[in-house]
């Protein structure tokens, strides 16, 4: 096999467990390119409030208007073309909340990529998401006699106006980018989650999010509200499979953690390498919260994402780890934005990326101390390693610091794994590709102990199949 | 934004000007005109106030009459042990000390651009303006381009080393005046030579716009330690525009200390063309009151084997803001690169500002590239550590702030200038620091 | 007379209390140890002692020769004669040994009064020889770069040029090496005097074999639960401080 056709087997083996596709028989469709007549029909297919609608519409105005993103902005993004795109397909299900009562085929997808057996396992609830809508969800019923709210983004403002409502668009407004405005505009789907004071979940909520449609852009919603001292753990993975025409996924992330809150929100994406993933992701800490990303990116042809955490509580925390993975064809531009709004507030930010062949891994962050803060600290370290001689990695930190008695440190470095090595681990009897994998995951080993068990394990094969073949 | 600059008839350059250099003028003139004023929009750009930026009002002086030249000569007298010196008010020359017969009779050349430009057009045709910044001036270094006329020269042919430095002196003298300072400096393979530009202001007040550029070309194995020395009164907008060419093996020391301006841009830049050679960048900037400085790095290796290491120090008090931009690019196939960055700010008061943006670019994998950036005040602990010794606490602060510039003064690699830069130093901050 | 009294001191870090009623006093020209456990707070009595403003003192008395110095700035208490080597002594970039330690020895002397720049380098070479320390530290910056061993002969060299009353030493034998250990202990040994008080914090019994105490300490739980002389040392180092976290439990100052 040549270096070329062992390469293309490493990708195709990293996306085969998700690369596969269902008849499309949408029932409701908002059909292809987006104006003021696909918004009103979304709305109205999920038979919203008139203030939804006036939201919606006014984030599509915002939308026209917005430019690409100039300082944070990848060429790329000239390849999207917004009016291709599908904006709004689903069965017209409504989320069943026994397993047995979701579409066989939306089912079958599900129960391929192992949703139902992990819930069993060790999730305290689970909400799939099949293109626009949720298909199915589901959450124990001690959480919901706690109080606990877990819905999707529909059901929401629906039913629970008075708990949403107020922080709904708060932590990331409609202006905050074009992509913003675009998910405010014609979002559908995602999580609702609302943890009532002292409330600590002990187990994780999940969701999972799948692309089925081709041509189609995803814009999930996501909003979770930890009350005052609440504890949640959140983590959400992503699939889609392999088309010959890009995709687009552009969800908004909203995490408000109240006084004392914690919210840990953990993401492993792997999508296939021809969709667009431009995701806006953003918590409030109020005094003495922790706003907890955990951020894994594997696969997409370009993500744009940079979870961020505003510290607007004096005591507040904010942190962010992250991998990423960028194979041939693929740019991962991650990074972190810390906004330090209130004395004694810390923030944490490491920063991982692997680029693989031709890929390329962007570390972009910014580090906020605007004001007259007292006490505040940040630290950053970004580590990029690089496998092929044509690999690349980048890094554009943007770090502003005022006030009394505050600390900002931000190191990065650049390493490959030296041709030594490898033979070191050769001669003890390793293939040239397990050498590999384990030089990577020694990497990353550091911030894989933060991951959950079970998803530890599951990044740790997603990296051994992207690094078959990439030795040559 | 509009310029008088422009408007004005600018002085009668020389009518004896080459036409290469003509045309050259034009050019500058057509990109200052063309090119868009700076928006914080651009990326080259973020952070800095660009509406502070103004070079409208300003205008090339007339020359300073004899006694005040005859006034600055004198008061240029930073360094004695020399190899040449030269001394511009309001890009007038206001005195030059050649080099000795052995060196000119050895095909070194030291002279004012205006009598190199004709007794060495071949020379200054192929250097002269050729290397503009690309870190975001382009439009100020069209000025430059279009209206310099002082500033200095300096060849040193093969395998001729002189140890010691050539001083350039750039006074500002007239009111509202501007000046377009120009150090060109061409070492030829295995040639040693240090050279020190000096940017004062005449006194606190006079008003002044600099737009100044430096032009480093390092042949093979050659040698050259540049250093700069920036005291404008604070009411000086200054530009400078500098870039370093460095070939195979040699070796290229920058190393910058400034303290004055009311706004100041520095541009700095440094290409890596040849295998094995060696690049430092060295910069130490205390700001106070308003001022604004902006600093922007290019690190470039487009060779392999090569090193470059960069420290941009900034010590900050008041209102001042500081931004330090770099970026280290290693190009593809520039393997066995080191590159380091490294950029301190001490914030002094609460209201002072500092912005990093340290950037990486790595098209290559073999390489060792780091940078880091750390921001803070003087630290509690060292503090306490140094008064459990008995000293008094504004005493042990004022250490600490020397201590921390002294990593920079200590580079300089000349007594003299290191002491005077110090007593310069301690003149203008030493009561403010406590 | 007594160089040295601490009197019901109670203090504590961030609301957590680490020092509790503690009790010590050490007579003039005497040398005690002070052992204990990790977390126990002996590095925290040296850093109240010398004024460090993380700490805050609830109550107690601190006298040194019989002068008040709770609530000092830490620069009045080290002039008043107490010095404490740093179990992390910290680096200071930029500022040379001779200068720090002559800026140290200025703020000893009275205003326009200068230091005699002959006599002062002969005192420091001579004392950095005793200490086999290189002459050329003197123009490097404090601490910086320097081993585990160099940091601590340069807290003593600190100490035998302010020539304090009353010295404390918190983990100085931390990270040493026998031979490092030996110059360290006899640059202590040659600075005992009738007029000057030790006070030797350590968490292990090797140092004392070099520098052998009048009187050991046992803390644990921020207070002094047991004391003896040097014999004590011994026994700690055979039975361990499993032994004392058993048998002085709950004991009350």
């Amino acid at each position: 096999m040549t270096t070329a056709e062992i390469q293309n087997k490493a990708i195709n083996v990293d996306t085969e467990k998700g690369n596969f596709k269902y008849p499309e028989n949408y029932t409701h469709d908002a059909g292809v390119g987006l104006d003021e007549d696909t918004v009103k029909y979304i709305s109205d297919v999920k038979n919203e409030d008139p203030w939804i609608l006036d939201f919606r519409l006014k984030a599509l105005e915002i939308f026209k208007k917005k430019p690409m993103p100039t300082n944070w902005a990848d060429k790329d993004l000239e390849n999207i073309h917004f009016d291709k795109i599908r904006y709004y397909l689903s069965k017209g299900q409504v989320p069943a909340r026994s397993w047995e009562d979701v579409p066989d085929d939306v089912k079958e997808t599900f129960e391929r990529l192992g949703i139902p057996e992990q819930e069993r396992k060790f999730l305290a609830g689970v909400e799939a998401q099949f293109d626009s809508e949720a298909s199915y969800s589901h959450m124990k019923e001690d959480l919901e006699k706690e109080g606990v709210i877990f819905v999707g983004s529909t059901e929401g403002l629906q039913k629970y106006p008075e708990i949403f409502r107020p922080y709904f668009g708060k932590v990331i407004p409609s202006s905050d980018n074009k992509f913003a405005a675009l998910n405010s505009a014609t979002f559908s789907g995602g999580s609702f989650i609302y943890v009532p004071k002292g409330v600590k979940l002990k187990q994780p909520l999940q969701a999972y999010f799948r692309i089925n449609a081709e041509n189609f852009g995803q814009f999930e919603r996501t909003l979770i509200i930890a009350d005052e001292g609440a504890e949640i753990t959140y983590m959400e993975g992503c699939t889609a499979p392999k088309f010959e025409t890009a995709t687009l996924h552009s969800a908004v992330v909203e995490l408000v953690a109240l006084k004392n809150a914690k919210i840990q929100y953990i993401t492993v994406q792997n999508w296939s390498s021809n969709v667009f993933n431009l995701v806006t992701k953003r918590g409030m800490a109020d005094e003495g919260a922790e706003v907890k990303w955990i951020d894994c990116n594997i696969g997409s042809r370009l993500t744009m994402k940079y979870p961020g955490v505003v510290l607007k509580g004096k005591g507040a925390r904010g942190e962010v780890l992250s991998i990423a993975l960028a194979n041939n064809g693929q740019h991962q531009d991650t990074g972190a934005k810390m906004i330090h709004l209130a004395d004694n507030t810390t923030s944490n930010i490491i920063a991982k990326s692997i680029s693989i062949g031709e890929g390329r891994s962007t570390y972009r962050g910014q580090v906020h101390m605007p004001k007259h803060l007292k006490n505040c600290k940040n630290n950053t370290e970004c580590d990029a390693l690089l496998i092929n001689t044509n690999s690349r990695t980048d890094t554009y930190p943007a770090i502003t610091t005022r006030g009394e008695n505050n600390t900002v440190q931000h190191e990065a470095s650049v390493s490959k794994v030296s041709a030594e090595q490898i033979f070191y681990m050769m001669q003890r009897g390793l293939s040239e590709g397990e050498a590999m994998s384990l030089a990577v995951n020694g990497f990353v080993n550091d911030l894989m102990k933060a991951f959950p068990m079970e998803y530890s394990v599951e990044l740790k094969r997603l990296i051994d199949m992207e690094m078959e073949g990439s030795v040559g | 934004m509009n310029t008088t600059l422009l408007e004005k008839p600018t002085e009668p350059t020389s009518t004896t000007e080459p036409a290469w250099l003509s045309s050259l003028r034009e050019q500058g003139k057509a990109r200052f005109e063309k090119l868009p004023a700076p928006s914080a929009h651009d990326e080259r750009w973020r952070f800095a106030s660009v509406g502070r930026l103004n070079t409208a009002g300003f205008t090339p002086a007339a020359k300073p009459d004899n006694k005040t030249l005859e006034k600055f000569k004198d008061r240029s007298n930073l360094i004695s042990g020399r190899a040449g010196q030269l001394v511009f008010a309001d890009d007038a020359q206001a005195h030059f000390e050649g080099i000795s017969q052995e060196l000119i009779e050895q095909g070194v050349i030291y002279l004012p651009i205006k009598d190199a430009i004709e007794q060495h057009a071949e020379l200054m045709q192929r250097y002269f303006l050729k290397e503009s910044t690309e870190l975001g001036s382009e439009k100020y270094f069209g000025l430059h381009a279009q209206l310099v006329k002082a500033g200095s020269v300096l060849y040193i042919p093969k395998g001729v080393e002189i140890k010691d430095p050539f001083i350039n002196y750039y006074w500002t003298y007239g009111k509202n005046s501007a000046v377009f300072p120009h150090t060109l400096i061409i070492a030829e393979d295995n040639a040693n030579a240090s050279v020190v530009d000096i940017f004062f202001s005449d006194t606190e007040e006079n008003k002044a716009l600099n737009v100044s550029a430096c032009n480093i070309h390092a042949a093979s194995s050659a040698k050259v330690f540049r250093k700069v020395i920036q005291n404008w009164n604070e009411k000086t907008v200054s530009f400078q525009l500098d870039t370093t060419v460095a070939e195979r093996d040699s070796y290229v020391k920058n190393l910058a200390v400034n303290i004055g301006a009311e706004r100041a841009r520095y541009e700095n830049q440094s290409r890596i063309e040849g295998p094995g050679a060696e690049v430092k960048m060295y910069s130490l900037t205390i700001a106070e009151e308003n001022q604004e400085f902006d600093q922007r790095t290019f690190q470039t290796h487009n060779a392999g084997n090569a090193v470059s290491d960069l420290l941009y120090k900034n010590a900050l008090l008041d209102n001042a803001r500081t931004i330090f931009s770099g970026l280290i690019k290693v190009a593809e196939n520039a393997q066995q690169t080191d590159a380091y960055q490294i950029n301190r700010n001490l914030l002094l008061d609460p209201t002072a500002e500092a912005n990093a943006l340290p950037g990486l670019e790595i098209l290559a994998n073999d390489v060792k590239c780091s940078h880091g950036a750390t921001t803070g005040n003087v630290d509690s602990e060292e503090l306490f550590y140094m008064m459990q010794r008995g000293i008094p606490k504004r005493e042990a602060m004022k250490l600490m702030v020397f201590g921390f510039f002294e990593e920079v003064i200590s580079k300089i690699d000349n007594e003299e200038l290191a002491e005077n830069l110090r007593r310069l130093i301690h003149e203008k901050f030493g009561s403010k620091i406590q | 007379m007594n160089t040295l009294e601490i009197k019901n001191l109670t203090a504590s870090i961030d609301g957590q209390p680490i020092l509790k009623d503690f009790n010590l006093t050490i007579p003039k020209g005497e040398v005690h140890a002070l052992m204990g456990p990790n977390g126990t707070g002996k590095s925290t009595l040296a850093k109240v002692l010398a004024g460090h403003e993380d700490y805050k003192v609830e109550s107690g008395e601190v006298l040194l020769d019989g002068e008040n110095i709770l609530g000092e700035e830490p620069d009045d208490i080290a002039k008043a004669g107490l010095f404490l080597a740093f179990q992390y002594p910290l680096e200071i970039p930029g500022v040379s040994i001779a200068n720090f330690i002559r800026a140290a020895r200025k703020a000893r002397l009275p205003e326009n009064e200068e230091i005699n720049a002959v006599e002062y380098y002969k005192e420091l070479y001579a004392k950095m020889d005793a200490l086999k320390m290189d002459r050329k530290f003197t123009a490097r910056s404090l601490n910086e770069g320097f081993s585990g061993g160099e940091k601590k002969r340069c807290e003593i060299l600190q100490m035998s040029m302010l020539e304090p009353r009353c010295c404390i030493m918190d983990e100085t034998d931390s990270g040493l090496d026998i031979d490092a250990l030996r110059i360290v202990s006899e640059g202590v040994n040659l600075m005992r005097s009738p007029e000057r008080a030790f006070l030797i914090i350590t968490h292990y019994q090797r140092l004392l074999d070099y520098i052998v105490p009048d009187v050991v300490h046992i803390m644990y739980d921020g207070h002094i639960v047991h004391s003896g002389d040097a014999e004590l040392a011994k026994e700690l180092e055979v039975k361990g401080y499993d032994w004392v976290k058993e048998a002085f439990a709950g004991v009350p100052a």
